[in-house]
C-alpha cells in the first residue's frame, strides 16, 4: 500500500469539494472570490466582514490561498479564481470556479484542465496572512461540528489575544453544547490568566480549578514560577494562594483520569489476552493438546486479512479498504480451521495419548508453518490497513477511548458468547464435552469420537484466526506474531483452570487489568510483566488447578 | 539381543572409555600438531557443552518425568556469572578508557555497581556458576513441586519461567549488558584467552575442550550411576507413577527437588564452559525457543538412555549448522519435518534405532517365513499351486 499517501487526498479531492461547492451559499463564493482579485484592503475588509458567516467553507477556501493552492486563471477575457481538482497533481485537472463552485468549460462545453504547476497562484501579502489566520481562527469557533468547535474554542484561548477573548464571550453568550461551552469557559479562564488584570487573573484562576482543566496545568505552573521571581512586595499572595489550590485540584482529577485509562487499556489487554488464548482454551485446555502451534495459527488469521486487503483492493480499488475487514473475518476463521484440520489430521491425532510429545510435534509444525510464512511473505511485518471507522476515539470526559479498542472488547465479547452458546446450547458442543470429558464412554454412545476431534480442533484454531484477524489492526502481522502472544495465552489458560471457558475469561481480564496497572505503578512493562508472572507462579500455590479447577477424584 | 544389566553396565563403560580416549587423548593430539584449526575445536568444545546441558534435561525429563521447557536459563545464568569475571578482565577498552565493561561506560556508570564487585575474583564466579543456577532452581523447585504442579503445568511454568528472564536480560538497566551482553573477552587468570596467530600467542581453547570433555564425562558416570542405585530406581518410579511412590511412603517433591537442582547445577556449569568458546552471550540464551531446542536434542536422541542426548545435542547442532549453509531458506523446514518424523514414528528417538531396525527385521523375516509356509500350505493340497496362488 505505497500508494496511500497518495490516494487518500485524491479521494477526498474527488468527492469532498464537489460536494461542498454545492451547499454552499453563492453569497460567500462571490465574496471570497471578489477578495482574490481586489487590492490588500479591500481582501481584509472583506475577510473581516466574512467572520460573522461561520461558513466552514471559508476557511477551507483561505487555507487553500494561504498555501499557494487558489490559483488565478485568465479565461474568457477575465480572471477567475479557481480551485483545481487536485493541487498536488502533475497531470491536468479539473478546475472548479469559486464564484459558483462550476467546472470550468471550454467555448464547445469541453471541460477545461490545468496543470497546477503552470498555473498563477493568488499571493498573499504579510497582513493578508494575518488575516486570513485571524479569519480562520474565528471561523473555528462558529464550525458546526461540535468537536472542532470545542477544539478552536481551547485553542483560541491559550493563545491569551485580546481581541479571541471577546470573540469567545460572543460565542459563549449563543453556545448551547455543555461540552463546546465548558472548553469556551476553559480558553476563557486561560486567555485571563495570561491577560487579565489582577483580579481576573484570580478569579480565571478559580474557575480553572473549579472546571478541573489538565490542559491548563502548564499555564497555573508557569503563573507559581512567575510569582517566585517577584520580590516579596510585588507577589501576589492570593493569586499564589488560589493557583496552587487549583493546581492541587485539576492534579486530583488528573490522577483519577489516569486511573481510568489504566483500567480500560487494562481491560482492553484483558480482552486482546482473552481473543488469543480462547482457541488455546479449546485445543490445550480441553483437548489436552500442548499446542505450541497455536501462534502460528493466530499468524494464520492475520495474513488472511492481508491477503484479503490484498484481493478486495486489486479487484474494486481503495474503496475496499472501507470493507474489507468485514470479509477478512469469515476468511480468518476458514483459513485458520483449514491449517488446523490438515495439523489434526496428519500429525496430532497420532498423539492424543501422548500429550508430552504433542508439545513436540506442533513446534515442529509451528517451525515448518513460521518458516513458509517468511519465505512466502517475507521476514518483514506486512501492512494491514484499518478501515476509518475503526480510527478515532470517543471521549467520556477526560479520558478517551480508541474505536478500535473498544472494537476489540465488543468483539472479545462476541466470541466468546458465541463459543459459549456453541458448547452449551448446540448437540455438536454436547458431543465435543462428551468426547473431551470420556473418550470411550462417548464412543460407545456412538459418537465419532474421531471425527468430533477433528472438528473441535479445527474450531480452536478458527478462533486463533479470528485472533489474528484482528491482531492485524492493533499489532504489526508478520511471521513471529503468534510466538509473542503464546506464553500468554498459555498462562491464562493455566491460570483459568484447564478446561474452563468462565475460567479463561476471568484469567484473561485479571491478567490484562493487572499488567497494565503494575505497568503504570511500576512504570516499566518489563517490571510490570516479571510481576504479573511471579504472582501467577505464586497464585497456583493456592490454586493449583487454577481458578475454577475441575473437582475430580480420579488419579493418574 | 537381551543384554544383562551387568552386560550393558561393561558396554556404557567401554563405550564412555572410548569417548574420554578420543576426547582426552586423541584429538589434543591431533590440536597439538596442527591438525585441528582453533576455531574448529571451540566448535566441538561447544558441541560438548551442549550435550552436556542435554544431559541434564535427560536427567529430569527422560528419568523424573519432569518436562523443563527452561534448561537454558540455568545454562544462561552460568554462563552470565562466569562471563562477569571474564567481563571484568577485558582490560582497559579502547573507546571510554577505564576499565568497566563497555556497555557500563556507555550507560553512564562511573563506578562498578555492588553486585558486579565480588566477580573480580575467579574463585567467587567459579562458585558462582554453581550455586546461582542452583539456587534458582531450588527456589523455583520449592514452590512448583509444593504445590504439585506436574506434567504439561511445570512444562509450561519453566517456559514462562524462561520468558520472564528474557525480557528481564534485555533491558539495559538490569545491568548485564542488554541487547548486546558480554562479549569480547580477552583474559582469564592473567592468561590470553585466545591465540592470535599474528602474535603467534597461545590462547586456552584447548584446555576448554578438555573441561568440557571432562564435565560430559563426569555427567555421563553420573548418569550410570543413577541408573544402578536406589535412588535411580525411586526417580524413575516417579516418572511412571508419582502417585504410587507418594503412597509407598517416599517423598516425592524432595527427590524431585534434589534432582531439578542438580541438573540445574550441571546445565549452569555447561554454560560457563561453553561461554569462552562461543566468544559471547547475549539476553537470547533465554529466548523459549532455546531451550525448546534443548528437548529437541533429548527426544531425537532418545530420552531415558545414557548417550540418546549426546547423540541427540551433537548430531542435531552439527544438522543444523551444516544446513543452515547449504540450504539457507529452507533448512527449519527440512529440520522440521526430520523433527516431526522422528517424534510420530521413532518415539525412542535415534538410539532406538537400531532396536526398531531389529524388531521390523524379525517382522520380516517371520512374514516371509508365514509366507512360504503358507505357500506351501496352499500349494500342497492340490497339487498345482500356480493357479490357487493367483
Amino acid at each position: 500500500m505505497r500508494n496511500l499517501g497518495l490516494i487518500i487526498p485524491l479521494l477526498l479531492a474527488i468527492f469532498g469539494l464537489p460536494a461542498v461547492a454545492v451547499s454552499e451559499s453563492i453569497k460567500v463564493r462571490e465574496k471570497l472570490a471578489e477578495a482574490a482579485i481586489s487590492s490588500e484592503e479591500k481582501q481584509i475588509q472583506i475577510l473581516e466582514s466574512l467572520i460573522e458567516s461561520g461558513d466552514p467553507f471559508i476557511a477551507k477556501v483561505l487555507i487553500a490561498w494561504r498555501r499557494g493552492e487558489l490559483f488565478l486563471i485568465e479565461h474568457e477575457g477575465s480572471t477567475i479564481p479557481v480551485l483545481l481538482e487536485n493541487a498536488d497533481s502533475k497531470e491536468p485537472v479539473k478546475a472548479f470556479a469559486l464564484k459558483n463552485g462550476k467546472v470550468l468549460n471550454g467555448k464547445s462545453g469541453k471541460k477545461l484542465t490545468f496543470v497546477p504547476s503552470q498555473q498563477k497562484a493568488a499571493e498573499t501579502t504579510r497582513n493578508l496572512r494575518a488575516q486570513i489566520k485571524k479569519t480562520t481562527d474565528l471561523l473555528a469557533i462558529l464550525n458546526p461540528n461540535p468537536k472542532l468547535r470545542a477544539e478552536a474554542a481551547f485553542k483560541l484561548g491559550s493563545q491569551g489575544k485580546p481581541e479571541y477573548l471577546t470573540a469567545l464571550k460572543n460565542r459563549e453568550t449563543v453556545e448551547d453544547n455543555p461540552k463546546v461551552l465548558k472548553k469556551i469557559k476553559e480558553g476563557m479562564a486561560i486567555s485571563q490568566l495570561r491577560i487579565g488584570d489582577e483580579k481576573q487573573r484570580i478569579q480565571a484562576a478559580v474557575n480553572l480549578g473549579e472546571l478541573r482543566c489538565i490542559a491548563s496545568l502548564d499555564s497555573l505552573e508557569r503563573i507559581i514560577r512567575e510569582q517566585e521571581k517577584l520580590t516579596k512586595g510585588e507577589k501576589n499572595i492570593d493569586l499564589i494562594r488560589e493557583t496552587s489550590k487549583a493546581i492541587k485540584i485539576i492534579e486530583v482529577h488528573k490522577d483519577w483520569v489516569n486511573k481510568g485509562q489504566t483500567v480500560f487499556r487494562g481491560i482492553n489487554y484483558g480482552a486482546v489476552l482473552l481473543i488469543v488464548s480462547l482457541g488455546l482454551a479449546i485445543t490445550f485446555g480441553l483437548m489436552g493438546i500442548i499446542n505450541m502451534a497455536h501462534g502460528e495459527m493466530i499468524a494464520v488469521g492475520g495474513y488472511s486479512a492481508y491477503l484479503m486487503q490484498k484481493w478486495m483492493t486489486g479487484f474494486f480499488g481503495p474503496e475496499a479498504l472501507q470493507w474489507y475487514f468485514l470479509l477478512a473475518i469469515p476468511f480468518a476463521f476458514l483459513a485458520a480451521a483449514t491449517v488446523g484440520l490438515l495439523v489434526e489430521r496428519s500429525v496430532i491425532r497420532f498423539l492424543y495419548r501422548r500429550p508430552l510429545e504433542s508439545l513436540l510435534a506442533t513446534w515442529g509444525v509451528s517451525m515448518i508453518l513460521q518458516q513458509c510464512f517468511r519465505l512466502y511473505f517475507g521476514a518483514a511485518n506486512v501492512q494491514v490497513n484499518s478501515p476509518d471507522w475503526l480510527i478515532g476515539s470517543v471521549s467520556v470526559g477526560d479520558m478517551s477511548f480508541n474505536y478500535n479498542r473498544l472494537f476489540v472488547i465488543a468483539f472479545a465479547a462476541v466470541i466468546v458468547l458465541g463459543t459459549g452458546l456453541l458448547m452449551s446450547k448446540t448437540s455438536l458442543g454436547l458431543s465435543i464435552r462428551a468426547v473431551m470429558q470420556n473418550r470411550d464412554m462417548a464412543a460407545s454412545m456412538g459418537i465419532r469420537t474421531s471425527r468430533i476431534r477433528m472438528v473441535t480442533f479445527a474450531f480452536g484454531s478458527g478462533l486463533a484466526g479470528l485472533a489474528g484477524c484482528f491482531l492485524s489492526q492493533i499489532d504489526n502481522v508478520g511471521p513471529e506474531v503468534g510466538s509473542k502472544y503464546i506464553i500468554d495465552s498459555f498462562m491464562v489458560v493455566v491460570t483459568g483452570g484447564v478446561g474452563n471457558l468462565l475460567g479463561t475469561i476471568t484469567a484473561a481480564l485479571g491478567i490484562g487489568t493487572a499488567d497494565r496497572m503494575l505497568e503504570a505503578w511500576s512504570d516499566s512493562p518489563v517490571v510490570g510483566k516479571v510481576l504479573v508472572l511471579s504472582a501467577i507462579i505464586i497464585f497456583l500455590q493456592a490454586r493449583p488447578g487454577g481458578l475454577f479447577a475441575a473437582n475430580s477424584r480420579s488419579l493418574d | 539381543m537381551q543384554l544383562t544389566a551387568s552386560r550393558l553396565l561393561m558396554s556404557h563403560l567401554i563405550a564412555l572409555a572410548v569417548f574420554a580416549l578420543v576426547t582426552l587423548a586423541l584429538v589434543p593430539l591431533i590440536y597439538s600438531s596442527g591438525g585441528i584449526a582453533n576455531h574448529d575445536i571451540q566448535r566441538y568444545g561447544k558441541y560438548l557443552c551442549w550435550a552436556a546441558l542435554a544431559v541434564s534435561l535427560n536427567l529430569l525429563w527422560g528419568y523424573t518425568g519432569l518436562l523443563c521447557l527452561g534448561q537454558c536459563v540455568f545454562f544462561g545464568l552460568g554462563g552470565y556469572a562466569f562471563g562477569m569475571y571474564l567481563m571484568l578482565n577485558v582490560g582497559v577498552d579502547q573507546v571510554y578508557k577505564t576499565a568497566l565493561p563497555d556497555f557500563m561506560d556507555f550507560l553512564g556508570y562511573t563506578e562498578l555497581p555492588a553486585h558486579w564487585k565480588p566477580f573480580e575474583s575467579f574463585g567467587f564466579a567459579v562458585g558462582a556458576v554453581i550455586w546461582v543456577p542452583g539456587v534458582m532452581a531450588l527456589i523455583f523447585g520449592f514452590l512448583a513441586f509444593r504445590s504439585r504442579i506436574t506434567g504439561v503445568y511445570f512444562a509450561i511454568m519453566t517456559q514462562a519461567l524462561t520468558y520472564v528472564a528474557w525480557i528481564l536480560f534485555l533491558r539495559n538497566e538490569f545491568t548485564f549488558g542488554g541487547n548486546n551482553g558480554f562479549t569480547d573477552f580477552k583474559k582469564i587468570l592473567g592468561a590470553n584467552l585466545y591465540s592470535h596467530p599474528h602474535t603467534s600467542t597461545n590462547g586456552k581453547e584447548l584446555l576448554f575442550f578438555i573441561l568440557s570433555a571432562l564435565l560430559l564425562i563426569v555427567t555421563i558416570l553420573l548418569m550410570i550411576a543413577l541408573t544402578r542405585t536406589r535412588f535411580g530406581k525411586i526417580q524413575r518410579a516417579i516418572r511412571d507413577s508419582e502417585n504410587r511412590v507418594r503412597f509407598s511412603g517416599y517423598c516425592t517433591e524432595n527427590f524431585k527437588l534434589f534432582i531439578f537442582t542438580l541438573a540445574a547445577i550441571i546445565a549452569g556449569i555447561a554454560g560457563a564452559l561453553w561461554l569462552p568458546q562461543a566468544g559471547g552471550i547475549n539476553g537470547d540464551v533465554f529466548l523459549p525457543r532455546e531451550s525448546l531446542w534443548v528437548v529437541v536434542w533429548v527426544a531425537v536422541g532418545g530420552r531415558g538412555t545414557i548417550w540418546g542426548p549426546v547423540i541427540g545435542a551433537i548430531l542435531i547442532s552439527a544438522l543444523k549448522s551444516w544446513a543452515q549453509r547449504e540450504y539457507e531458506n529452507t533448512w527449519i523446514i527440512i529440520l522440521g519435518g526430520v523433527f516431526l518424523i522422528i517424534v510420530l514414528f521413532l518415539p525412542g528417538g535415534i538410539s532406538s534405532l537400531g532396536k526398531k531396525l531389529l524388531g521390523w527385521i524379525r517382522i520380516c523375516r517371520s512374514r516371509t517365513e508365514n509366507f512360504i509356509t503358507n505357500r506351501k500350505k496352499k500349494v500342497d493340497p492340490n497339487g498345482d499351486g500356480e493357479e490357487t496362488l493367483q
